[in-house]
């Protein structure tokens, strides 16, 4: 455990470390305000990077989530308003079509043993394009004020959404630590045959595992939803990317068997604070997404130079 | 497995021949479309109060140096490029404004607002945007109103109550005329055109197909729309798929209407390198520089722009004017710089002008 | 499960059956071709027309080639998400050479040397920073595109010299973009086939711990894959960069996405250690052909999309139904 706690210590100390530096740059980076204005922006892909975890933890990866989030978007849209539904129904529904597509997903990869990266290529393309043509590119808007709770408003004094992100991030990061499904994600990442051997039901643990990155993406789309109040099928575009960039950033090996929710945390904050405090200190975005990719890069060699046999 | 994919391929079939019995022309939005006379009579403009935005507790910025920031859709594009430098001849001509442009790099409705929403954190006095989409930007706007920021918009609106000004380069149904009659002047009233775009989504470019559609039902009733496409931002796309349309149609086809400025020097290299310059025209919306080769060498004969840098220009000193006070709701009119009195439309739109035909004759004289 | 894996099985069967087994996906992705230009000509000659097939073949030419580089790549078994993004960069600094006077053979020539020196830095940071490729493309993606919009600031390239449009010339009529993708992919598959360098790759991708005690070189191979890789897409960028009269200096959208599909749909397997150069053009060719027929058929443009996202699960499914009843043949 401590071997496994070694980049995330690292990373920690970077976190505070980019936190001290941001904050003498600029006076308005670490008042609450902002602090759990940022909360708010970094939960769709939070939530997408927590289950992207447990998938990459597993050698999967998903390249869905996006498209997944992008089609979902619209089906609440087209539930709510061309199908008359209430609204709570619309997104009950929402969530259910992304836990199904996500469940696709783990069907492919595990019933026609088709590789993760391209099952899920191709679900990118297909999910997207079943978005974009049930919208026909119209966009879905108007819904009720109470809707807006969950994406701009706040409980408590602190925005809705961070409190499902906190719930959904402490749940995951005790099944993945301590429940046998955890070591049983761990075990088929690490050798998918041994843990065959051993009696796990490795398909089942996958299909669950992919239909909730399906179901995390779905949330995601609600409460993007409801956060910037419109649908459209183009949403949620190159999220998979963002996801993934934090769960690696956050120490999880992309061959698998190795990764913590704690780490996948840190991640999407160093990777917020950034975005956030350097457009506040006065960089620009090229500027800033130029840092991401160096520290990204930094970060990973500095682990691996403390941790000799690194990631292969 | 075979069964189910076919299954599959049945209902994506069946839908779509339900989706081509539905709309006009593909591409287009389903909002009110409101066509211009065929004559070029001017509309009568319908008085309308002031529909625009309040910033709260704004503090008295007349005349006073001020900070603004321009987030407009993306940056790295050649359109975009143009509109910052008229928004910096601007901020360097009044002298108390000081004006940065920082923009996703990509045109993205997340990164936008996020990008927006650390400038209201950060504390500026002016918001000039572009919005991706109008009303998902709407919310955050909303928050820099209430923050007390000048917020004025310009290329692509937002929601009214979400701004203050929105500078507009030209009317959706001046952009839909001054297209389709370019075009029915090229290739005659009977002709069968396409349409090469970026994506369905893009509201700018769905509210002109719209306005399209409706202006030519209206006065060129003959011309035949054949299909829309889609190209994305991505010029070899658009070069491809213009060269697909004219390989299907085949003779049939006597115009490409592009309508962006990646789309359409695409499509005049696809018609060019083709060897069908002359039988087929090219029509669209493109900055000059662009368009230069194919202009000079006769392919194409008409590209439809306002300028860029007028509008970056023109944005500027529309928000100096709310951040002095001097443009409030009611105005008719206000004055900005080497641009003369610009008039209000619509409640809160300042309008930049018509739109410009850039022709062989004239496409020299710009650079952007 | 390499081709190399079980030779006393395979030697007793006939030819046919030898081919159609190493070369699999590459029959069935060439049958999806002929089939859809079947079905598409039936409903619309025009579809065979030789402009059309000029279109069709040329106009993923440039997919085709970078996707042998990436191919390369995943047969060693990495991965590389930043090629799209560096394919935007070295076409700029190709037509900036190109308009500011430098010879042309040296604008045509440049992409290649900077691909190069681009990717031998993260071939250095994969082999012996000991990062996984995913993660330093992942960085090297936003490092260079972030670069690429601060240095330009978004201004167009025109004014290109016509000497330049490589990718406009002709040759008996079929255009410079399609003779360059043939010409590059058989060498490469030669190359890949019976180079010891090219079995190599296999070995290493097939089996790193095997390969290393077999005495390959990996750490040293495996920058120089990078590095060739890095060349590839900078003669990719040539013919991307070629084709028209402007030069928009932004990264082409999802191109890298475009690049691995087209890599992984024609036979490549992710995990290492198989897979042909020849699939990857197969199936770049075979997007075009999706692409064209979907508009020659009057599919509506709103499931376009999802229409080709199930057209390349179909090929995916085909073919993995296809590899399961050869291995269940093989274990019997």
């Amino acid at each position: 455990m401590r071997k496994l706690l070694r980049h995330e210590t690292i990373l920690a100390v970077l976190v505070v470390l980019a936190l001290i530096v941001l904050a003498s740059q600029s006076d308005k980076f670490f008042t609450l305000d902002n602090i759990l204005n940022q909360g708010r922006l970094m939960t769709e892909v939070g939530l997408i990077a927590v289950i992207m975890t447990f998938v990459i933890v597993t050698g999967g990866i998903d390249l869905s989530v996006g498209s997944i989030l992008g089609l979902v978007a619209i089906l609440i849209g087209v539930f709510w308003k061309n199908m008359g539904l209430p609204l709570p129904m619309a997104i009950g529904l929402g969530l259910v079509v992304g836990t199904f597509a996500g469940f696709i997903n783990g069907i492919i990869i595990t019933r026609f043993r088709v590789p993760p990266l391209i099952a899920t290529l191709g679900t990118l393309a297909l999910y997207r394009g079943i978005a974009e043509g049930i919208s026909e590119a119209r966009s879905v808007r108007g819904y009720p004020d109470w809707f807006f709770v969950l994406g701009q408003g706040q409980v408590l004094g602190v925005p809705t959404q961070l409190w499902l992100f906190g719930i959904v991030a402490v749940i995951a990061a005790i099944v993945l630590g301590y429940t046998t499904w955890g070591r049983a994600t761990y075990a088929i990442g690490s050798n998918e045959t041994a843990a065959r051997f051993s009696g796990l039901r490795v398909d089942w643990i996958k299909i669950a595992i992919y239909s909730s990155s399906g179901f995390a993406a779905a949330l995601a789309a609600a409460i993007f939803v409801s956060r910037v109040s419109t649908t459209r099928s183009d949403m949620g575009a190159g999220v998979e990317l963002d996801a993934i960039t934090a769960v690696v950033l956050g120490g999880t090996s992309i061959f698998g068997g190795r990764g913590t929710i704690v780490g996948t945390v840190l991640g999407l904050i160093l990777i917020q604070a950034l975005k956030n405090g350097l457009s506040l200190a006065g960089v620009k975005s090229d500027g800033t997404i130029v840092l991401i990719g160096a520290v990204l890069i930094l970060t990973i060699l500095i682990s691996n130079l403390f941790h000799r046999n690194g990631n292969r | 497995m075979l069964r189910t994919s076919l299954a599959v391929l049945a209902v994506l079939s069946l839908s779509t021949s339900l989706v081509q019995a539905q709309s006009a022309w593909t591409g287009g939005d389903d909002l009110p479309t409101s066509p211009l006379a065929c004559d070029g009579t001017p509309a009568t403009p319908v008085a309308k109060p002031y529909d625009g935005g309040v910033p709260t507790n704004a503090p008295d910025r007349n005349g006073k140096q001020i900070t603004a920031v321009d987030v407009p859709k993306l940056i790295g594009i050649g359109y975009f490029d143009a509109t910052s430098k008229g928004i910096a001849e601007a901020a360097a001509e009044l002298g108390n404004m000081t004006a940065t442009t920082d923009g996703p790099t990509e045109a993205n409705i997340d990164d936008q607002i996020t990008l927006i929403d650390n400038y209201v954190t950060k504390g500026v006095d002016g918001i000039l945007f572009a919005a991706n989409d109008p009303v998902a930007i709407a919310p955050v706007l909303k928050k820099a109103l209430a923050a007390g920021i000048n917020v004025v918009g310009y290329d692509a609106n937002s929601e009214p109550d979400a701004r203050q000004w929105f500078v507009n380069q030209a009317e959706f149904n001046g952009i839909a005329k001054t297209m389709i009659d370019s075009l029915a002047a090229e290739v005659g009233e009977d002709a069968s055109f396409a349409i090469v775009t970026s994506t369905f989504t893009t509201p700018n470019q769905a509210r002109w197909i719209a306005e399209m559609a409706a202006y030519a039902a209206a006065c060129h009733p003959n011309l035949k729309w054949l299909e829309t496409v889609e190209a994305q931002e991505d010029n070899i796309l658009s070069f491809n798929q213009a060269n697909t349309l004219i390989n299907k149609h085949g003779d049939d086809l006597k115009g490409i209407l592009g309508m962006t400025s990646v789309a359409t020097p695409a499509a005049a290299d696809a018609v060019t390198q083709a060897g069908k310059c002359g039988s087929i025209a090219v029509v669209g919306l493109a900055t000059p520089n662009a368009m230069k080769p194919y202009v000079e060498s006769d392919c194409v004969k008409s590209v439809v722009l306002w300028n860029p840098v007028d509008l970056g220009y023109a944005a500027a000193y529309v928000l100096r004017a709310t951040a002095d006070g001097t443009l409030k709701p009611g105005d008719t009119t206000v004055k900005a710089g080497k641009l003369g009195d610009l008039s209000v439309i619509n409640g809160s739109e300042i309008l930049l002008g018509a739109p410009f035909v850039f022709t062989k004759d004239n496409i020299g004289g710009f650079n952007f | 499960m390499t081709a190399e894996d079980a030779p006393p099985f395979r030697a007793r069967r006939s030819g046919l059956a030898r081919l159609f087994s190493a070369y699999g996906q590459e029959i069935v992705i060439a049958c999806a071709i002929l089939v859809l230009f079947a079905v598409v000509s039936t409903i619309n000659p025009r579809f065979l027309g030789a402009n059309n097939l000029n279109t069709i073949v040329s106009g993923n030419a440039y997919i085709a080639v970078a996707a042998i580089g990436m191919s390369m790549i995943i047969i060693t078994g990495h991965i590389d998400v930043s090629v799209g993004a560096l394919i935007g960069v070295l076409a700029t600094i190709s037509g900036t050479l190109a308009v500011s006077g430098y010879p042309i053979w040296f604008a045509w020539i440049a992409p290649v040397f900077v691909g190069m020196a681009v990717n031998a830095v993260v071939g250095v940071l994969v082999a012996y920073g000991r990062i996984p490729s995913i993660v330093v493309t992942l960085g090297m993606l936003s490092i260079l595109r972030g670069g690429l919009v601060s240095v330009t600031g978004g201004a167009w390239i025109n004014n290109l010299p016509p000497e330049y449009q490589l990718a406009q010339q002709r040759l008996f009529d079929i255009p410079a973009p399609v003779w360059f993708m043939i010409l590059f992919t058989v060498l490469a598959a030669l190359w890949m086939r019976h180079s010891a360098f090219g079995r190599s790759l296999y070995a290493i991708g097939g089996n790193a711990e095997a390969a290393r005690a077999a005495g390959i070189p990996i750490e040293r191979r495996t920058v120089q894959v990078f590095m060739i890789h890095g060349a590839i897409a900078g003669l990719a960028t040539v013919l991307f960069a070629t084709q028209l009269k402007i030069i928009q200096s932004t990264v082409p959208p999802n191109l890298e996405l475009t690049i691995i599909t087209a890599s992984v749909i024609g036979g490549v397997s992710i995990l290492g250690g198989t897979g042909t150069v020849i699939g990857s053009t197969l199936a770049a060719i075979l997007f075009s052909t999706i692409g064209a027929a979907m508009i020659f058929i009057n599919v509506s443009p709103y499931w376009l999309r999802a229409v080709i996202g199930l057209l390349i699960l179909i090929t995916v499914l085909v073919d993995m139904a296809r590899r399961n009843r050869e291995m269940r043949m093989a274990r019997r």
